[in-house]
């Protein structure tokens, strides 16, 4: 009867005039002003971040430190270039976190895999296109176990994840010893990594196709709703029938995957392979995702959202680079930008939560 | 019902209180009296108002009217605070006892009454545990200062979040240091406190009840005030020195320093306007669901059938299998033993999935753990069991929503539209929801566990209305539930589970509250039921 006394006071606060006047149904029915502010506000909160990015390009194209560089076809080229991985990579994030799981070794995925993209070819003399597939795979087959840890061995993802980069961090050292692998790459990796078809970045219509697959998967797919059901609670996931741990398990591989192919297209950008661990290209990534969920759909992890995230913190880099700023800006943007989104998300998921009180 | 003729001051005293949520009134001029020194048990059915009574007085809820009085101090029970509660020597034990189980007993008793502290700004730990092992044996409670709560027994946890609410350390505003050497003089709880524990027995098993219940009878035979919220008239009968009964927010009755029957307690709990607008008892069709000797945790040799278009209740306490019985059914719970037929063929459901697949449904006990995507929107959550339905190519989005629209209008679910999430709902349109999501997949046996728990009257009588349809439509029904008046207006049939068995299986005519109230209860007293 606590429940039930819990309940009723839960009527008086948020629900009351439902209750109290049945026609108040639908929203049409609800006072006209209210209705259109909210939708007008709606609207707002979607758009915000895309007006900000135009805003912030708008700035850029007319300070008169970046005014020349900033608005130009090269800029805008290698900018899409460069942040080609950026993206990739907060794609990769986005199927974890969306039932529920960070997954901190992407960054560490993706440099690995460059490692052995580059290192196939260049020690082994591996064909190019058996380089790209075992790349790839071998994203995947690092999700795998990571999906594994969490959902079979009910690992914490957060801890396990970390624990993932840290050690492939360690391979990569052992591998590399250190110094980068940059001779006998292919020739067509290295200039698919930086010409252009139809004067767009090649790496930009990977990132292209990765987002539409992802979009589709994710909004228009049951098995995407159910990854979103998934993170909004499990055990009702579980009870609608939902396969909770082998839905989250292709999650973390996809994750993997994306990230193999992020890896593949790192190789092809710098031409090779560094012995860089990966992790400084997790942040721009989880601040990008994090930022996109403020946006298109507010309070929900999106795939548009996300593509807006990335352009937002690529493009005010870009221009405070242009604009003169020093080295240690990029990471402070970054880090600003990956601290306010979550603050903005998790206010938005609260808000969505707690309805509309 | 005799008045009493002590004319001492009493500890606790609760006058003309009143109390309504949004118009429906759940304290209609109840009153309270507490003599100190005496275990005064507050009993009642579901909805009864009896834990909106103590909130009002643990300033939880602000009352509408009436006043309240503590050791003869009076104030408007509108003005009861937290605080004033507190000063005025009121201690609460909520039926969430606020343990923390991986931490120690005396880690947990610091939190609340706050740690003693050194010159450094550290936690001065043999102290706190001198302090904590006094408070212990006070208590009579056998266990260490320096034992994880999560190792007591039940019973024990219990008693020692009583200990901690009693305890009177660091109240008179900033920690007492030092001069803790002076013996137990000072562990001793605040003079003329008055606790008041709601249904803390409602998750323990049957032993630790007693235990329980032995420990505050001892508190009270030293002197301490206690009000205990029930609904359970075993322990209640076994340990209190007054009764009072709510009933639809009024005192039903009361009793004052003697022991009543059990039958006249009934009587006063259920009272005797039960509106009997039941189930007609239609010709019930084939067998749909033939469960044979099922056990599985708790339950043993289970054997019932349900059939087309027959609404079963399974009627037990927390504890006696019925949860159990609805998620083996559901796959959620593998059988050691028995066999289940599902319309004839034999029936191993290993998940949800597999279940769904022949036609079964259940709507979770604990809707805000297992039914609700709280944040997703209305929509989703109507169309979380056929999501593959809206798959052709890519998700219809329109189709789903106008299939929510017409769900919502089909179920009277009040929402501010299908794109709110699901959080904006009142606890009883919530339900609709999830009931109405299981009910367009046509299920040919629905299986609800405490199908209006934290749902508002309104609500659930239109969810009553929703079954019986549901029922006439083919559909076989059980329902397991610990309110047995809902049992009563639900069911032709009710089975009733004592200790994983079934004890007794009664038609519709002979299904009464009362009756329901005796048999789950007998094994508390090991009697044989009447007839």
């Amino acid at each position: 009867m606590s429940i039930l006394d819990k309940t009723t006071a839960e009527a008086a606060t948020t629900s009351g005039p439902e209750t109290l006047a049945p026609t108040q149904v639908a929203p049409a029915s609800a006072p006209a002003g209210v209705g259109r502010r909210s939708a007008v506000l709606g609207f707002a909160e979607r758009y915000a971040l895309v007006g900000l990015l135009a805003l912030i390009v708008l700035f850029f194209s007319l300070y008169p430190d970046s005014a020349e560089t900033f608005p130009t076809r090269a800029n805008l080229n290698v900018l899409l270039g460069n942040q080609a991985v950026t993206a990739l990579l907060a794609l990769a994030v986005l199927m974890p976190l969306i039932c529920g799981h960070f997954d901190f070794s992407v960054g560490a995925v993706a440099a690995s895999s460059s490692v052995a993209c580059a290192g196939l070819m260049s020690r082994h003399s591996v064909s190019l296109l058996l380089c790209v597939l075992a790349a790839v795979l071998f994203g995947a087959l690092v999700g795998a176990v990571n999906g594994l840890l969490v959902t079979r061995f009910a690992m914490s993802a957060f801890v396990s994840t970390l624990g993932m980069a840290t050690l492939l961090g360690g391979v990569i050292q052992w591998y590399t010893k250190g110094q980068a692998i940059s001779s006998n790459i292919s020739d067509s990796l290295v200039s698919f990594g930086s010409l252009s078809w139809w004067g767009v970045p090649r790496l930009v219509y990977v990132v292209a196709v990765a987002l539409v697959v992802l979009w589709y998967l994710l909004s228009q797919t049951p098995y995407g709703r159910s990854l979103y059901a998934i993170g909004s609670n499990p055990r009702a996931a579980a009870l609608v029938g939902i396969p909770v741990r082998g839905y989250s398990f292709l999650g973390f591989v996809g994750a993997g995957t994306l990230a193999g192919v992020a890896g593949v297209l790192l190789a092809a950008r710098t031409g090779g392979a560094t012995a860089d661990s990966g992790t400084a290209m997790l942040f721009p990534a989880l601040a990008a995702v994090f930022l996109g969920a403020t946006a298109i759909q507010p309070g929900r992890f999106n795939v548009w959202g996300t593509l807006v995230g990335v352009l937002f913190v690529s493009v005010s880099v870009s221009g405070l680079t242009l604009a003169g700023a020093s080295d240690w800006v990029n990471p402070v943007f970054n880090g600003l930008a990956l601290l306010l989104a979550v603050a903005l998300s998790s206010l938005l998921a609260s808000r969505r939560a707690a309805g509309r009180t | 019902m005799t008045a009493p003729t002590v004319r001492t001051v009493l500890a606790l005293e609760a006058d003309g209180l009143c109390k309504s949520f949004a118009g429906t009134p759940a304290l209609r001029d109840a009153t309270l009296s507490v003599r100190p020194g005496t275990v005064h048990a507050l009993l009642g059915g579901n909805g009864s108002g009896k834990s909106t009574l103590l909130k009002v007085l643990a300033g939880v809820h602000v009352a509408d009217a009436g006043e309240v009085a503590v050791h003869g101090s009076r104030w408007p029970a509108a003005a009861m605070t937290a605080r004033r509660a507190r000063e005025a020597g009121l201690r609460f034990v909520h039926q969430d006892l606020g343990l923390f189980d991986s931490l120690t007993v005396a880690e947990n008793v610091g939190l609340a009454a706050g740690f003693p502290v050194g010159a450094g700004g550290g936690v001065r730990w043999r102290e706190l545990n001198r302090y904590v092992a006094g408070l212990l044996e006070h208590f009579e409670i056998d266990a260490r200062p320096t034992t994880p709560v999560g190792e007591l027994r039940p019973a024990q946890r219990t008693m020692v979040a009583i200990a901690r609410a009693l305890q009177d350390r660091g109240q008179q505003g900033g920690d007492q240091q030092g001069g803790d050497q002076q013996g137990g003089d000072r562990q001793d709880p605040a003079a003329g406190s008055v606790l008041l524990l709601d249904e803390p027995t409602a998750s323990l098993p049957d032993h630790e009840s007693r235990l329980l219940m032995t420990s505050l009878r001892r508190r009270a035979d030293l002197g301490q005030t206690v009000v205990l919220v029930s609904h359970h008239m075993q322990e209640v009968l076994s340990v209190a020195d007054d009764i009072t009964v709510l009933r639809d927010g009024r005192v039903a009755g009361s009793v004052v320093g003697r022991t009543p029957s059990e039958a006249e307690l009934v009587e006063l709990i259920a009272g005797r306007s039960v509106d009997r607008s039941r189930h007609s008892g239609r010709p019930a069709g084939d067998v749909v669901l033939d469960v044979q000797q099922l056990s599985a945790g708790p339950l043993r040799d289970l054997t019932l059938q349900v059939r087309r278009g027959e609404v079963v209740g399974l009627a037990g306490l927390v504890g006696s299998g019925r949860t159990t019985a609805l998620s083996a059914l559901f796959g959620g719970r593998r059988p050691t033993a028995g066999t289940l037929l599902l319309g004839g063929a034999p029936y191993r459901p290993r998940g949800a999935r597999d279940a769904m697949r022949r036609g079964v449904a259940l709507v979770p006990e604990d809707r805000l753990a297992d039914a609700a995507f709280a944040d997703m929107s209305v929509s989703d959550n109507c169309s979380a069991t056929v999501l593959s339905r809206y798959f052709r190519g890519w998700l219809r989005a329109g189709e789903q929503r106008r299939d929510a629209q017409a769900l919502l209008r089909q179920y009277d679910v009040k929402a501010p539209g299908t794109a709110a999430p699901l959080s904006a709902l009142s606890g009883g349109n919530q339900q609709k929801v999830v009931l109405a999501r299981w009910l367009r997949r046509d299920p040919s046996l629905l299986l609800l566990d405490e199908p209006t728990q934290g749902v508002d009257v309104v609500a659930r009588s239109d969810i009553y209305r929703t079954i019986r349809t549901a029922a006439s439509g083919g559909c076989a029904v059980l329902v397991a539930s610990s309110d047995f008046e809902e049992l009563t207006l639900l069911c032709d049939r009710v089975l009733v589970l004592r200790g994983g068995r079934v004890v007794a299986d009664l038609p519709a005519d002979d299904v009464t509250a009362d009756r329901l109230t005796h048999l789950v209860q007998a094994a508390d007293s090991n009697e044989e039921v009447l007839p």
